[in-house]
């Protein structure tokens, strides 16, 4: 009956042969197996997405919400150990890395699980405090509903002054939502207090999660494995671009307060208990904070220090897109030198070809590739550009 | 209304005009020399304003800004269509005339095909996916076509199975339309229109208000017919319908401006003239350069005769959809009797006796006028007055027409005996306990000898019954099904000899305790029917989603086609997911074979096959089972062993049954689940209405499972006399026709899932039977080109875990053009390219 098995092999075999995946793997000069280069391939995705948030006006105080679906599909485990671990490991690589991009921003946790949301922490600018809480909570059971963790972010959020952007993050592990009324009605509400909502799905695409980042003015995707899902969280951490239309210029009252003397007793508002040492001092009202940034719980002063300013600032002011060089085209009779101005690492790879590379625009110094996205995404800096002042 | 903020200019416009003129005059202030070309580079929807941001491209470095303008939705369609360039290329010598920015590689070939065929005057077979724009392609290169040689100008009669497709065909027909006449002007200006039932184009309330065709067709003649216009027209108190009035007052004024007239639009029309769109619309079919109308308007002798004889020899036939054209072709010309129908018409036929004394008493010169009439000839029938021609002789050849009516049945009574006599036979022959199987000869030959009635008469039977209902003032048709029926049936015995058969089955064979008998005359040739349209017509276009294997409609229809091909879809990935899966998860074969079919393991098996799936699949999942009674049988089973429950717990179900309108409310909710995210699955069954015509896309359906091998019926008799009819005619096996038949519905179930090349969806064959080579390769090629042999004998697991990869990759976003690679969308400059270089075949092939 089954007349196909040719070859002597089976279906699965062929699958194997067809896809000769060990043409990926290479041997290095000790005998390891390592995979093929990819760092064009890499190289080229970094590009576009440099290219694609090359904005003009950026929402800097943020006011984020991370909704984290604990309903049963999270025990799931098609991502090792289970969905649920890799999400609580990348929501904390998140919360610190979004913290580190934007100290002026807020944060807060929700979860969904039992076809309910249940606001996990409230919004604040202190790390610890979330990834302490979702380590506390991993249990996950029932359905998830979008809608009522809609909902719930929907009336926390409506509350925040109008300069702040109010963004939700879904990580969404179920394939349904358990919902008690109209989703699309939620969805409009959303849509009216200007909440952008994204979603990062683990399974597949949902149309009900496309329909809402499409409304919303978020962005949705779904991760393959665990190395993308951690690439496309941390797609969200350098702020958005902003809605033209609500971005109005406004003042912010700020305080930048003096970290107290050592020594000092005083009672901190955050933990309500005396300390010694430590903390800052508010400029208003003089009250004791164990942590900036953060608002001030007795005037509702926004609380930061200069380099929290220092660090949005380059959002605003990003550095332009470094222009590739083939090789073909830095020959060597060029007067470029052969070497990265960042790490002074030769360019030339064995056999003395020339590699792909990069230079800036208005230096017109040479980097490498990895030196490019160093540039683009830690420094922020140019280092060509900068020596020359 | 605007305000200049440095040089930053917002402005609000609430209509497209406004709005234009408005950015117009901004641009004129700002830069009077005027050159300066605007794209949009972003914008952002609120409800019904929308920002958009655009962008001056020849504006020097320093002059750049942006402006931000608050538009109407609606403006900023209208300034997408205006930026549009569409395309306008050349095949041969044809300028061809496309309506959008870019074309399918697939299309483009579909095209050179078609054209091939129209330079032949022949007839084609075209296979091409569904999703690649089958009907614009056609369209397009039919009426550009037409307008490169006006010396010869082609009709295009487009056949379209439901009402909503041909809608949808007359909403691309307009497009293309609007956009020819852009480009040409006044000149390439054509009549298109849609032509269905009064039901669906009546405009007047008192009819519509009938709740179904046959109802509406008799109260339209009620108000209509000539006899009833002029008692009205001495006695106002008589209704008659005002728009038909008015309709015949204009007389040869009323007449449609060119156009493209979907239904709607026809009955607007018709409401603001006061017209009768109805009658409009079947008088401008003659003038018209593009039909679209159903099947059964060629298909159907009664209707084709009245409807499409005046359609002149220079005109191209397309069949849309037409992978089951043999099937509607053999229904047209099938008729079967049953008890009900031999009451129906005794009750008919004591009614014309009674009106005939009735007459005999008051004016007996009518009678005496149409017995006159028939000594001339049955020829003479077309002097009735255009409203009343509603039926006509099925398929009679020429001569017949020509002949004059047996005299026998010339007076009615005589041939209101005839009857009686025809009808005590069929009832006489409905009294069997045995199935009985007979050729048209030789029941004929009986019907002589026990009811005296012989085969010329017989053959006249439906004109004969026609003129007299006609003289008789009959006007509630609907009430006299029962007897045309019979007549029907009478002359379609007397004329045919061959290609029938007579089949009478004492009880349904599902049901052998229940009692109903049924007398079936059954048509197994489907050339029948459509052969007057293969000769009457230049060309004959057959095309389809599936026609695989396109070899055998040649011979089922008995035509030789010039070009028969079958397309492949250009993907820019891998869309589409088939997979074969053989084994359920404890490693057991599946089949909806006879003996495996009610086994526990296998019922459990699928329906463990489903949770699973449910469990991975978002939104929508579209289940075909391969018969209603089967559906029934395995959905009770998992009920009761909680599957079911399981599965509820997942996705909401839904199923399809024979009630059309609970199948209706059905989907509608479906849908509505799949919308808001709860996720649904719907049971269907193949075959069904729901595996014809509804398309179950996007998330609509991201996986359909096809559960076993959707094998006709195979101990029905009509199947076997069919069958035996197609080895003896046509030389085709029956096997190979009972697997090509089941293979193409199963494809036509699956193909639902995709109707676009940005769709994607996942296609499970669950059946250990599909994963045999004879079965398999009767799936249409562009399934097959998918098809990986890795996925051709699974299990459930291996299933479910290619099922999650797939969905992964897939909603990733990708580049629609294809990139650099193998190009799938075509703008206008690669076409010329092509055109320039001629290298089509390497792009696809």
């Amino acid at each position: 009956e089954d007349e196909d098995e040719a070859n002597g092999l089976e279906a699965w075999e062929r699958a194997y042969t067809e896809d000769r995946s060990w043409e990926s793997l290479q041997e290095d000069e000790s005998g390891l197996l390592r995979p093929i280069d990819t760092t064009a391939i890499h190289h080229a995705q970094y590009r576009r997405r440099l290219r694609a948030t090359a904005r003009i006006q950026k929402g800097l105080i943020r006011y984020l919400y991370i909704v984290v679906d604990l309903s049963k599909a999270a025990s799931e485990r098609d991502f090792r150990p289970s969905r649920m671990a890799v999400i609580a490991k990348q929501v904390e690589l998140f919360i610190r890395e979004f913290f580190d991009q934007n100290p002026l921003s807020h944060v807060g946790l929700v979860t969904t699980k039992d076809g309910v949301a249940n606001c996990l922490t409230d919004l604040g600018g202190s790390p610890e405090s979330h990834i302490k809480a979702l380590m506390g909570k991993l249990e996950c059971s029932g359905d998830a509903s979008l809608q009522n963790a809609l909902e719930l972010v929907h009336s926390n959020l409506n509350q925040i002054p109008s300069y702040g952007h109010r963004e939700v993050l879904i990580l969404y592990s179920a394939l349904s939502t358990c919902d008690p009324g109209d989703l699309m009605e939620t969805i409009q509400k959303c849509k009216k207090s200007k909440i952008r909502c994204s979603v990062i799905g683990l399974a597949a695409e949902m149309f009900i999660c496309k329909h809402l980042c499409q409304e919303t003015g978020g962005t949705y995707s779904v991760a393959l494995d665990e190395s993308h899902f951690k690439e496309l969280i941390l797609e969200h951490s350098p702020p958005p671009p902003a809605i033209a239309e609500y971005a109005t210029a406004n003042l912010i009252k700020m305080g930048f307060p003096q970290r107290a003397a050592e020594g000092s007793v005083a009672i901190c508002t955050c933990h309500e208990e005396a300390k010694t040492g430590g903390g800052y001092t508010c400029p208003r009202c003089k009250v004791r904070v164990c942590e900036l940034p953060t608002e001030c719980r007795v005037c509702g002063l926004t609380l930061i220090s200069s380099p929290h300013l220092a660090r949005s600032y380059h959002h605003l002011f990003p550095i332009v897109p470094f222009a590739e060089i083939s090789p073909s085209q830095n020959d060597p009779n060029h007067s470029f030198p052969n070497t990265c101005f960042g790490c002074q690492q030769s360019l030339l790879s064995q056999g003395n070809k020339a590699e792909l590379s990069v230079s800036c625009p208005k230096c017109k110094q040479q980097f490498c590739l990895d030196c490019d996205m160093y540039i683009h995404e830690s420094l922020h800096n140019c280092p060509g550009c900068e020596s020359f002042r | 209304m605007g305000t200049n903020v440095g040089n930053v200019v917002i402005a609000k416009a609430t209509d497209s005009t406004l709005w234009k003129s408005l950015l117009w005059r901004i641009i004129e202030e700002l830069y009077p020399s005027n050159k300066i070309s605007f794209h949009v580079v972003e914008y952002f929807m609120d409800s019904k304003v929308m920002t958009i941001a655009i962008y001056g491209k020849r504006l020097t470095q320093k002059s750049q800004f942006i402006m931000r303008i608050v538009v109407d939705t609606y403006a900023l369609a209208e300034r997408h269509k205006r930026r549009n360039k569409k395309m306008k290329f050349k095949i041969e010598e044809v300028t061809v005339y496309f309506p959008y920015d870019n074309i399918y590689p697939e299309q483009y070939a579909y095209m050179i095909e078609l054209k091939r065929t129209l330079d032949a005057k022949g007839h084609c077979l075209l296979e091409m996916p569904t999703g690649t724009g089958k009907t614009i392609a056609l369209l397009s290169l039919i009426t550009s076509y037409t307008l490169s040689k006006p010396q010869s100008p082609i009709k295009l009669i487009y056949c379209t199975r439901t009402v909503h497709e041909m809608e949808k065909t007359l909403a691309e027909l307009r497009l293309l339309h609007d956009y020819m006449v852009k480009c040409i002007g006044p000149s390439a200006k054509m009549l298109a229109l849609g032509l269905s039932s009064r039901k669906n184009l009546c405009v007047n309330n008192k009819v519509l208000a009938a709740e179904n065709r046959d109802s509406v067709d008799a109260g339209c003649r009620k108000l209509t017919a000539s006899w009833v216009r002029a008692l009205a027209a001495e006695n106002p108190d008589v209704p008659s319908c005002e728009f038909f009035e008015q309709y015949e007052r204009a007389g040869s004024a009323a007449v449609l401006p060119p156009g493209v007239y979907t239904l709607q639009d026809l009955r607007t029309f018709g409401k603001e003239k006061g017209w009768c769109p109805y009658f409009l619309a079947r008088h401008m079919v003659q003038f018209a350069n593009v039909v679209v109308y159903s099947y059964q308007y060629l298909l159907d002798p009664k209707v084709a005769a009245i409807i499409s004889k005046e359609m002149q020899k220079e005109s191209v036939v397309v069949f849309d959809e037409a992978h089951n054209i043999d099937n509607v072709c053999i229904e047209a010309l099938s008729v079967s009797v049953r008890r009900q129908t031999v009451d129906g018409a005794r009750r008919n036929i004591n009614r014309m006796r009674q009106e005939i004394d009735k007459f005999k008493a008051t004016d007996a010169g009518r009678l005496r006028a149409e017995y006159n009439r028939l000594v001339e000839g049955l020829a003479l029938r077309g002097d009735l007055p255009a409203a009343d021609g509603w039926l006509a002789n099925p398929a009679l050849p020429d001569d017949i027409l020509k002949e004059a009516v047996p005299g026998n049945i010339r007076k009615a009574e005589h041939f209101i005996q005839v009857l009686r006599r025809l009808v005590q036979y069929l009832e006489g022959r409905l009294e069997t306990e045995n199935v009985e199987k007979e050729n048209p000869v030789s029941f004929v030959f009986s019907i002589l000898n026990h009811a005296g009635i012989d085969q010329k008469t017989l053959k006249f039977c439906y004109d004969r019954l026609h003129s007299l209902m006609m003289t008789l003032e009959i006007t509630d048709t609907d009430e006299f099904l029962h007897v045309q029926t019979i007549c029907d049936f009478a002359t379609l015995v007397g004329t045919y000899a061959r290609g029938f058969s007579i089949i009478i089955e004492p009880f349904d064979e599902r049901m052998p305790h229940i009692p109903d008998p049924v007398l079936q005359l059954c048509c197994h040739d489907a050339s029948l029917a459509i052969k007057p349209v293969f000769e009457r017509f230049q060309s004959v276009v057959i095309t389809s989603g599936t026609l695989s294997p396109i070899d055998l409609y040649p011979r089922l229809l008995n035509f030789n086609p010039v070009v028969s091909r079958s397309f492949t879809m250009s993907l820019t990935r891998d869309c589409i997911c088939p997979m074969v899966l053989t084994r359920g998860s404890d490693q057991l074969p599946v089949s909806t074979k006879f003996d495996m079919r009610s086994d526990l393991g296998v019922v459990r098996n699928y329906g463990r096959l489903l949770l699973e799936m449910a469990s991975v699949v978002p939104d929508g999942i579209v289940c075909f089972f391969v018969s209603y009674s089967y559906m029934d049988g395995i959905v009770n089973s998992w009920n009761e062993n909680g599957i079911l429950k399981e599965i509820m717990q997942h996705k909401l179900v839904f199923i399809e049954t024979q009630d059309v309108v609970e199948t209706t409310l059905a989907l509608d909710n479906y849908r509505k689940a799949c919308d808001c995210g709860r996720g649904a699955i719907f049971f269907s069954v193949a075959r069904g209405k729901v595996a014809e015509g509804i398309d179950f896309d996007r998330h609509y359906g991201r996986l359909v499972i096809m559960f076993g091998v959707p094998f006709q019926y195979t101990l029905s008799k009509i199947l076997l006399a069919r069958l035996e009819y197609l080895r003896e005619t046509f030389q085709i096996k029956e096997g190979d026709f009972l697997t090509f038949d089941a293979l193409r519905q199963a494809a036509q179930c699956v193909g639902r899932v995709i109707r676009s090349k940005a769709d994607y969806g996942m296609m499970i064959f669950a059946d250990k039977r599909y994963s045999r080579h004879d079965k398999r390769s009767k799936l249409p090629g562009w399934i097959l080109s998918h098809l990986r042999d890795a996925h051709l004998n699974l299990s459930t697991d291996m299933a479910l875990h290619i099922a999650r990869e797939f969905l992964r990759k897939m909603a990733q976003p990708y580049d629609k053009t294809g990139g650099t690679g193998k190009k799938t969308l075509l703008s206008q400059e690669d076409l010329d390219k092509i055109v320039l270089e001629g290298s089509m075949n390497d792009m696809l092939y």
